[in-house]
């Protein structure tokens, strides 16, 4: 984050406006000195300064906002705002805004020249890095060239090695476009290899995608994809089992999937309030051979009990149907539920159908938790330290299985019977602002008898948790 | 053979034969190549001379679904055993054996004429299909791809054809000339023919694994309609080795 200066001459303050505005305003300690919404202000001139291989098109789209202020509150919202929006653009590494009275001849009485101060990122930009990724530590080299055309264009090339046996190497270019839409064209070619010891087999994918992501409402944001992806199947060893076994070989997916997304919670890792919603539904068999029609829903609510004691409800669920008899599904497109992520207290993909140990998987599925997170007890390390974690009570139910959907059953009361439970509690770290790192001592309370639990100790580490 | 295979096959050995036995190869109608049709009618012939009941499960995927990623193969109980040689011995665990009479001459030239066979006439059979272009645009390609959608069909059978090029390279294979294939399977069918020597099979007491891979083989470049019939009529050129294609077809295949 860069830093505002303001400079506003003293004769300004308070003289010509009482402060009746004075409540609306957060910070206690700026009212008392300055009534800033009292202070008249237009912006004159707008300088960019350090711009060479950005155009000047999506600079001058960025800043129209500021010449509509009226007063000096306003101008630093939006001198903020606009700082917010060339960052987005991802073509400097330092923004600073400096706003001055306006001088010269063509000064108004009124007038401000705000400037920015940028910085623009070298054409090639490379690095090496670690990250977490679903319950394994990843090693990622990546190279991107940033602002590749001068309009926020970016080409990036990662190759990603993980702990478990995976890796990744992707190709994407990835364009922003003008409007208030804050429209971005994402395209990509990657290569992935993944293996799921739980189900016995791993994956081979080559693919293409392209998406493009909006917003129609400021928070409300959409992505439209196709993707087209050659996957290769394998058994990961020779006793896996024959169910595992017989879906190996190519298939090659091509589906369009839709996104939305409105996030309403104040952060990601250990929300205080807010809301999330996300839908997501792909249709596969636009070509290829392989043929589904999935949705999913992913809810969290958060609500703040007492200041720091956060309750946090979070549903989610899935159902996906064979839309073609001649298109197959893959063991790869189905659901799988339980694991450190998901309905804890079970292993990984325990829960629900196994053969030979070895999960498969399902068409249906939901799942549900109720968290409460607390600071640490005796609070040690607060304001600093201490802040990253959290003490964490949860319970998990869910429940998952095959269910093809008849004529006069509800598939609600298909999945009501057999509903899995788990409690525990345990210590949650936050890792950046992306990820979360969680210790739990987990009791599977109900559970079937083909699952498998992790009752005790349970380690999980992931972006996205249940 | 690796040795997780060998004690597989071994654990194996107590059980009797199950009786649901599967073979597992592709469609034979729309898809199997030459090379993997002659190794799957060869275990089928295998398995019907030692009388063990199984019945063909074809599937677009099996090659990917076998252990040693070729075809054919069989699942016998909690078992996977894949290619002729693994077969024969996870049958002899069981105490079946079409080679109890032979001694180790006799033994050690059986396998001298089965990697023959494998080394000859399969590497023959996949250079007319893969590597001459004739047989590659109009036969392999459309079959090999038959089971793929667009445009994967296309992407497979590139990557099929790189890969049994590059086996045919490091095997000294890929550079001879359609000649020079011709005369090697002549050679071999003239030592086949000699071992032979007018018996009903290769040994004297009875049918062998060797009687059942040379009938896969040489039957199925026999019924196999290709744009070139010179390997058909090379063969044709030996009759005790079409009679005991015909006498194994009538005895195992007709009943």
């Amino acid at each position: 984050m860069g830093t505002v200066h303001a400079k506003v001459q003293e004769n300004l303050t308070e003289a010509h406006y009482p402060t009746n505005t004075a409540r609306e305003l957060p910070d206690k300690e700026q009212m008392k000195e300055l009534d800033l919404k009292g202070v008249r202000a237009r912006v004159d001139k707008v300088h960019i300064d350090g711009l060479s291989r950005t155009k000047n098109d999506i600079i001058q789209d960025s800043i129209q906002d500021l010449f509509k202020a009226r007063d000096f509150w306003e101008v630093l919202l939006k001198a903020y705002t606009v700082r917010v929006k060339l960052d987005e653009l991802g073509c400097f590494k330092n923004i600073a805004v400096y706003i001055d009275t306006s001088k010269g001849p063509k000064a108004t009485p009124d007038g401000l020249e705000v400037t920015f101060n940028v910085k623009e990122h070298k054409r090639i930009l490379g690095g090496v890095s670690t990250h977490v990724g679903n319950n394994e530590g990843v090693l990622q080299i990546g190279v991107r060239a940033p602002n590749i055309f001068g309009r926020g264009e970016k080409v990036q090339v990662e190759y990603s090695h993980g702990s478990k046996k995976t890796s990744n190497f992707n190709v994407a270019f990835i364009k922003p476009f003008r409007g208030k839409h804050r429209t971005m064209l994402n395209t990509s070619i990657f290569q992935s290899n993944t293996e799921y010891p739980p189900s016995a087999y791993k994956l081979m994918e080559k693919g293409l995608t392209l998406g493009l992501g909006f917003y129609s409402w400021p928070l409300l944001k959409h992505t439209l994809q196709w993707e087209g992806t050659i996957r290769d199947l394998s058994v990961l060893s020779r006793n896996a089992s024959f169910d595992v076994r017989k879906e190996s070989g190519l298939s090659l997916k091509s589906s369009l999937k839709h996104i939305l997304a409105l996030d309403l919670r104040d952060e990601t890792i250990f929300p205080t309030t807010g809301s999330l919603v996300q839908l997501t539904s792909e249709y596969a068999g636009v070509g290829g051979d392989v043929g589904f029609l999935k949705n999913d829903v992913f809810v969290q609510t958060n609500y703040s009990i007492l200041p720091d004691i956060v309750l946090q409800g979070s549903l989610t669920m899935g159902y996906m149907k064979s839309i073609n008899k001649d298109l197959k599904i893959s063991l790869a497109d189905m659901y799988f539920l339980g694991g450190p992520l998901s309905v804890r207290g079970f292993q990984m993909r325990g829960i629900g159908p196994h053969s030979d140990g070895d999960a498969l998987g399902s068409n249906v599925y939901w799942a549900g938790g109720l968290h409460l997170f607390t600071p640490l007890p005796f609070r040690p390390g607060k304001g600093g330290f201490g802040d990253l974690f959290r003490t964490h009570f949860f319970v998990n139910t869910g429940n998952v299985g095959n269910i093809e959907v008849k004529s006069g059953q509800s598939i609600l009361e298909l999945m009501r019977n057999n509903v899995r439970l788990s409690y525990g509690l345990g210590i949650a770290l936050r890792l950046g602002n992306m990820a979360r790192l969680e210790i739990n001592y987990c009791f599977p309370y109900v559970h079937d008898k083909s699952d498998q639990t992790h009752p005790g100790v349970q380690f999980g580490v992931g972006v996205q948790f249940l | 053979m690796t040795l997780i295979e060998k004690i597989s096959i071994e654990l194996g050995a107590p059980e009797p034969w199950p009786s649901d036995v599967k073979l597992f190869q592709p469609y034979e109608a729309e898809q199997i190549l030459l090379p993997d049709n002659a190794n799957c009618l060869a275990t089928q012939a295998f398995l019907k001379m030692c009388q063990l009941p199984y019945a063909v499960e074809p599937r677009p995927n099996a090659e990917a679904m076998s252990p040693t990623l070729k075809v054919p193969f069989i699942k016998a109980g909690r078992f996977v055993i894949a290619e002729l040689e693994g077969i024969v011995q996870f049958v002899n665990g069981k105490d079946i054996t079409l080679t109890q009479p032979l001694d180790n001459d006799e033994k050690s030239n059986l396998r001298a004429y089965m990697s023959l066979i494998h080394s000859v006439l399969e590497m023959a059979e996949l250079y007319i299909c893969w590597v001459d272009s004739e047989t590659y645009n109009e036969v392999t390609s459309g079959r090999n791809g038959s089971v793929y959608p667009w445009p994967l069909n296309y992407i497979q059978n590139w990557n099929k054809r790189s890969q049994v090029i590059k086996k045919l390279k490091t095997l000294g294979w890929y550079d001879k000339k359609l000649e020079d294939v011709y005369s090697e399977v002549e050679t071999c069918c003239e030592s086949l023919q000699a071992r032979l020597n007018d018996q009903k099979f290769f040994f004297d007491h009875g049918p062998t694994e060797l009687d059942a891979l040379v009938f896969g083989h040489l039957f199925t470049i026999l019924t196999t309609p290709l744009p070139r019939s010179d390997l058909a009529n090379i063969v044709r050129n030996y009759p005790s080795l079409i009679d005991l294609v015909k006498r194994i077809e009538n005895e195992y295949f007709k009943k």
